[in-house]
């Protein structure tokens, strides 16, 4: 009996250690949460999110952030691979072009019951208006944390060589048109013989950057790509309007840059180039007086379009949860604050603040908020749909079309929305 | 005499004319290499400027200073030339093994064995990169090397290489070995010391194009790796670019430069073999 | 007499059990030196081929991780439901027919050329190998330059003589051509090695004792090299059909398949289907359309050398 009860001890003993074992090793379990972005991690914004990951980590016992870089060029070929392999990425950055068919396929998380849940988070502050594409009723699936308007940065040594107002300057006597700015461009092109816009990224002809280039023109005179049923506008009256207006920019006031021309910008062949605030970095150096212009007005007034970079959650994650603690540490307002510095923010508290203002050294108060705060609150996204990819190839013919001399514009675009009206519909 | 000297005149002149087509017919083809070198000294914004320049105002050394910095270069640089070298070995190896056989030992089946091989010769890397990458995850191969350097030596690549030794060693006259076994020499000593020597032309030539064909190698390397320490250079390559995803030009061209040199050492060198003079083919008539 | 026939047998059966004939003892030696390459190829080839002929019968979502069984959809699909296919095809053949003999030809020549050159060859062996290394990137960028509507060297030059270029880039009717064109140029070198290192090994003897018969230079070339070079003509043929069809950077950086699509091929619309629009199955339906059109053409260039080449077993 005197064995027995301390035999009983031992194994009571013996478990009780077990557990505490147990325990504190699932405490001690680390996690470490892969998050893919398209910026290297040493480098000043890098840097930034860094510093954020540290300060999460520090406040979380037990989790640690791992940042990947994929480069920017492979980062949506390379992701879904590594999503569905051995060791996949928890959370990481998603741009708003592939929102649509990523949203739909299921394999984004909702973040909703966290965000919504806490109200020092402030959800309201996030611009609806940005938090469209990311929403599929009631669910939402990322969170942008920045949001890029399309702008004009404009080389003003050139406007004034040829002695026509600059951008600026049709700003302030209220005279900033497509019209104008095209009479402008062609003096410049006629006198100074080069070309005066060129297009985003110069990826007009090549298809890759078409829909960037054309849509902000369409949209200032009343037109769209689609509308909300996605019925097919683009051959409507106010689209074929605006695209007779670029039209003829290209073809007959050459204005724009001609298809194959070899243009660019940051080298003195080009008086203009459509982009976004990333196209100002290059220019530190440049030996010319540039600055930024939001977009022109056309007949039916301004329309400001935007790209967005958003944090999203994947759904297959093991870390799933404390991903998703992440993100909406990363987008709280203190962070969002600190990040705006280089990414303008969709939270409007953050965007009435100097942030933006002062963020970049190179660029005038003035400009920035003309070009880019204005801009950020009123603009749109480009059009989207889950079937883009396939859309966009089949439009590729009948944008090809319309890139020559003759071409009748009413006509392409019956086509071209007599052949992607079917993929729109399903 | 006065008749060899009008021979050699001719001969002479033909010569005179071969050398200028071929230096009109190279003009194309080698003047994208030197802007390429060029440029890749070029600073920034001369690298586009309008009119183009092939020659750079001034040596900006510091282009190929920052390829080191930007990435760890020399690190995957390393990589390329290793596996490089591993499977441009491995593919000569078993390729000339497996073209000879074909070529040279009647077994049964050797046909259809063949006809399957040649089959992998239609299979460019997108087609079977999905099943390739599933499986090399269930391995946890992903972020190795190992695909990089198996799956080349025995898939097209090194099918390619089979095909071409085979037709090489077609060609050898069989009357060398015919003797060489009437001599008692076994199979395996009739490959190494009759047929493997004289396939020195095609071996240079398989090694060339292995080592090239491995050296420029992107979506295997894309698809199968993660950090950026173990990329391969043409992966590399794409990764000189600013913050805002846009290609910094003259460090990436500065980074190709780089990577162009070796091969083409490798190739001047190995093309020497390629096209050594035969005076002892051995054969008569 | 029974002893006899006793130590006879016995002397059958020595031979008989412990040697392998001559044959078998070859045989063996093939089969072990095949064995590497051969079992390599099932296993990183034939399989992953099953497997995409198994993918090719189902719906598959690479992005949401999705798969179901889909019968001849995806078949029935790219037969009569794409148009961009049908494009996507019609292009192909023309590519691969535009640069097949243009980069043997011109490898032919080169080779023969270098062939003659007694000094100074090396030179120009690395001249025309350059483009082989430098990179597409590279190449692409020159000469999206150099074929300019405008200001494009080429029609530069052309313009002294008095020639209007097309946009060779931009116009539908050329943009084929000059995509053809830059990839020859950029690749037979390659070739070119090929051929030479063939027409090294063609005894000089054989041509000398035509040129003391009195054959002409073309006659020589015709009746003598060219039948020679037989097999590793068709060695480069068959590699060039199969490279043009694997071409994917080249375009996609010279034109991105346009203009209007025309320049977009077979393996460029894999890879889109694949990784743009994520459905795996549909992407290996193509890629087995891609499969046999390769497969076809090198049976077809097998079968015609039985006619056209005598110097192989």
């Amino acid at each position: 009996m005197y064995h027995d009860f301390n035999k009983k001890r031992l194994v009571v003993l013996f478990f009780t250690l077990m557990l505490m074992v147990i325990n504190v090793a699932a405490q001690d379990n680390p996690i470490v949460l892969r998050f893919t972005l398209w910026i290297p991690v040493d480098s000043p914004r890098g840097e930034l999110f860094a510093e954020i990951a540290e300060e999460f980590s520090a406040a979380n016992a037990g989790v640690s952030i791992q940042y990947d870089y994929i480069p920017f060029a492979d980062y949506t070929t390379t992701l879904p691979l590594q999503l569905s392999g051995s060791n996949p990425p928890d959370a990481g950055w998603l741009t708003e072009n592939v929102a649509p068919t990523w949203v739909q396929s299921g394999i984004l998380a909702d973040l909703s019951a966290s965000l919504l849940a806490d109200e020092a988070y402030d959800f309201a502050d996030l611009a609806p208006s940005a938090m469209e594409l990311w929403r599929s009723g009631d669910p939402i699936f990322g969170v942008p944390f920045s949001t890029s308007p399309f702008l004009l940065i404009y080389n003003r040594d050139l406007f004034e060589a040829v002695g026509v107002d600059a951008p600026d300057v049709m700003i302030e006597n209220g005279a900033y048109t497509w019209e104008n700015l095209a009479v402008a461009l062609k003096t410049i092109r006629e006198e100074a013989g080069v070309a005066g816009l060129q297009s985003f990224n110069g990826g007009l002809y090549s298809g890759e950057r078409v829909w960037h280039t054309v849509i902000p023109l369409v949209r200032a005179y009343g037109g769209d790509a689609w509308d909300a049923d996605n019925t097919c506008t683009l051959n409507s009256p106010e689209s074929v309007a605006g695209l007779q207006v670029f039209h003829d920019m290209i073809f007959t006031d050459r204005s724009i840059e001609a298809p194959g021309e070899v243009v660019d910008f940051y080298t003195g062949s080009a008086a203009v180039l459509m982009g976004q605030l990333s196209g100002v970095g290059p220019l530190a150096e440049a030996s010319f007086d540039w600055d930024i212009a939001p977009l022109p007005d056309g007949a039916a007034g301004r329309a400001s379009v935007v790209g967005q970079a958003a944090f999203v959650v994947f759904n297959n994650s093991p870390n799933r949860d404390t991903a998703i603690e992440f993100v909406k540490f990363l987008t709280n307002k203190e962070n969002t604050l600190r990040i705006a510095r280089y990414f303008p923010p969709i939270r409007v508290s953050v965007l009435e603040t100097d942030v933006l203002l002062t963020a970049n050294p190179t660029i005038a108060a003035k400009s920035m908020k003309a070009a880019v705060i204005d801009a950020t609150l009123s603009g749109r996204v480009l059009p989207s749909h889950r079937n883009f990819p396939t859309i966009d190839l089949t439009s590729r013919a009948y944008w090809d079309q319309l890139w020559s001399p003759d071409a009748d514009v009413q006509l392409v675009m019956d086509e071209m929305c007599a052949a992607i009206q079917p993929l729109l519909s399903k | 005499m006065s008749r060899a000297l009008v021979f050699a005149s001719r001969e002479v002149r033909q010569n005179i004319l071969v050398y200028l087509v071929l230096s009109v017919l190279a003009v194309p083809f080698v003047f994208p290499f030197v802007w390429m070198l060029g440029s890749s000294f070029k600073p920034a914004v001369e690298v586009f400027a309008y009119p183009p320049t092939i020659f750079p105002s001034t040596l900006q050394w510091e282009n190929y200073a920052r390829v080191f910095t930007l990435q760890p270069f020399a690190q995957q640089y390393f990589n390329s030339v290793y596996i490089a070298v591993i499977v441009t070995f491995g593919t000569v190896v078993f390729s000339a093994l497996a073209g000879y056989a074909f070529a040279r030992i009647g077994f049964v089946g050797r046909g259809l064995m063949f006809l399957l091989l040649l089959s992998a010769l239609m299979m460019p890397e997108e087609v079977t990169i999905i099943p390739k990458f599933n499986f090399v995850q269930w391995a946890r191969l992903d972020n190795t090397h190992w695909p990089l350097i198996l799956f080349p030596i025995f898939g097209a690549q090194g099918v390619i290489a089979t095909f071409m030794m085979r037709q090489h060693f077609l060609s050898i006259p069989q009357e060398l070995e015919e003797a060489a076994m009437l001599d008692g020499l076994t199979r395996w000593g009739i490959f190494w010391q009759i047929a493997l020597p004289l396939a020195k032309p095609i071996l240079s030539a398989v090694t060339i194009i292995t080592f090239l064909t491995t050296w420029n190698s992107f979506l295997e390397p894309l698809v199968y790796l993660k950090d950026v320490e173990m990329f391969t250079l043409p992966l590399a390559l794409r990764g000189f670019a600013d913050e805002f995803g846009q290609p910094i030009w003259e460090v990436q061209l500065a980074a190709t430069t780089l990577s162009v040199l070796p091969i083409l050492i490798f190739y001047v060198i190995a093309q020497r073999f390629v096209v050594e003079s035969f005076a002892s083919s051995g054969v008569k008539g | 007499m029974s002893a006899f026939t006793n130590a006879q047998h016995q002397q059958k059966k020595y031979y008989r059990t412990s040697r392998l004939t001559l044959k078998e003892r070859d045989s063996l030696f093939g089969y072990l030196f095949v064995s590497p390459m051969l079992i390599g190829f099932i296993l990183t080839v034939l399989v992953p081929l099953g497997m995409v002929f198994y993918y090719s019968f189902q719906t598959r979502n690479m992005l949401a991780q999705t798969w179901s069984y889909a019968g001849l959809d995806n078949y029935a699909k790219l037969l009569g439901g794409d148009p961009i296919f049908s494009k996507v095809l019609g292009n192909t053949l023309i590519f691969t027919a535009g640069l097949v003999p243009l980069n043997v030809i011109l490898a032919l020549v080169l080779a023969v050329l270098l062939n003659r050159l007694m000094h100074g060859s090396t030179l120009f062996r690395v001249l025309f190998f350059a483009p082989v290394v430098t990179s597409a990137a590279a190449w692409a960028i020159v000469w999206r330059f150099v074929l300019q509507g405008e200001n494009g060297t080429l029609n530069s030059i052309l313009g002294m003589a008095g020639i209007e270029g097309p946009n060779w880039l931009r116009d539908p009717n050329w943009a084929m051509f000059s995509v053809i064109f830059t990839r020859v140029l950029k690749n037979v070198g390659l070739n070119m090695i090929i051929l030479l290192a063939a027409l090294q090994s063609i005894p000089r003897e054989y041509e000398e004792a035509a040129q003391v018969d009195g054959a002409t230079v073309w006659g020589r070339f015709i009746n003598i090299t060219v039948p020679l070079l037989g097999p590793t003509l068709l060695l480069t043929t068959v590699l060039t059909v199969v490279g043009s069809l694997k071409v994917f950077d080249h375009i996609v950086l010279m034109t991105n398949g346009g203009p209007a699509n025309s320049t977009m091929v077979l393996v460029n619309y894999v890879y889109f289907q694949a990784f743009k629009v994520f459905d795996t199955g549909y992407a290996s339906a193509l890629a087995m359309i891609l499969f046999v059109l390769a497969l076809g053409a090198t049976v077809i260039q097998w079968q015609l050398r039985k006619r056209f080449i005598y110097n192989e077993v």
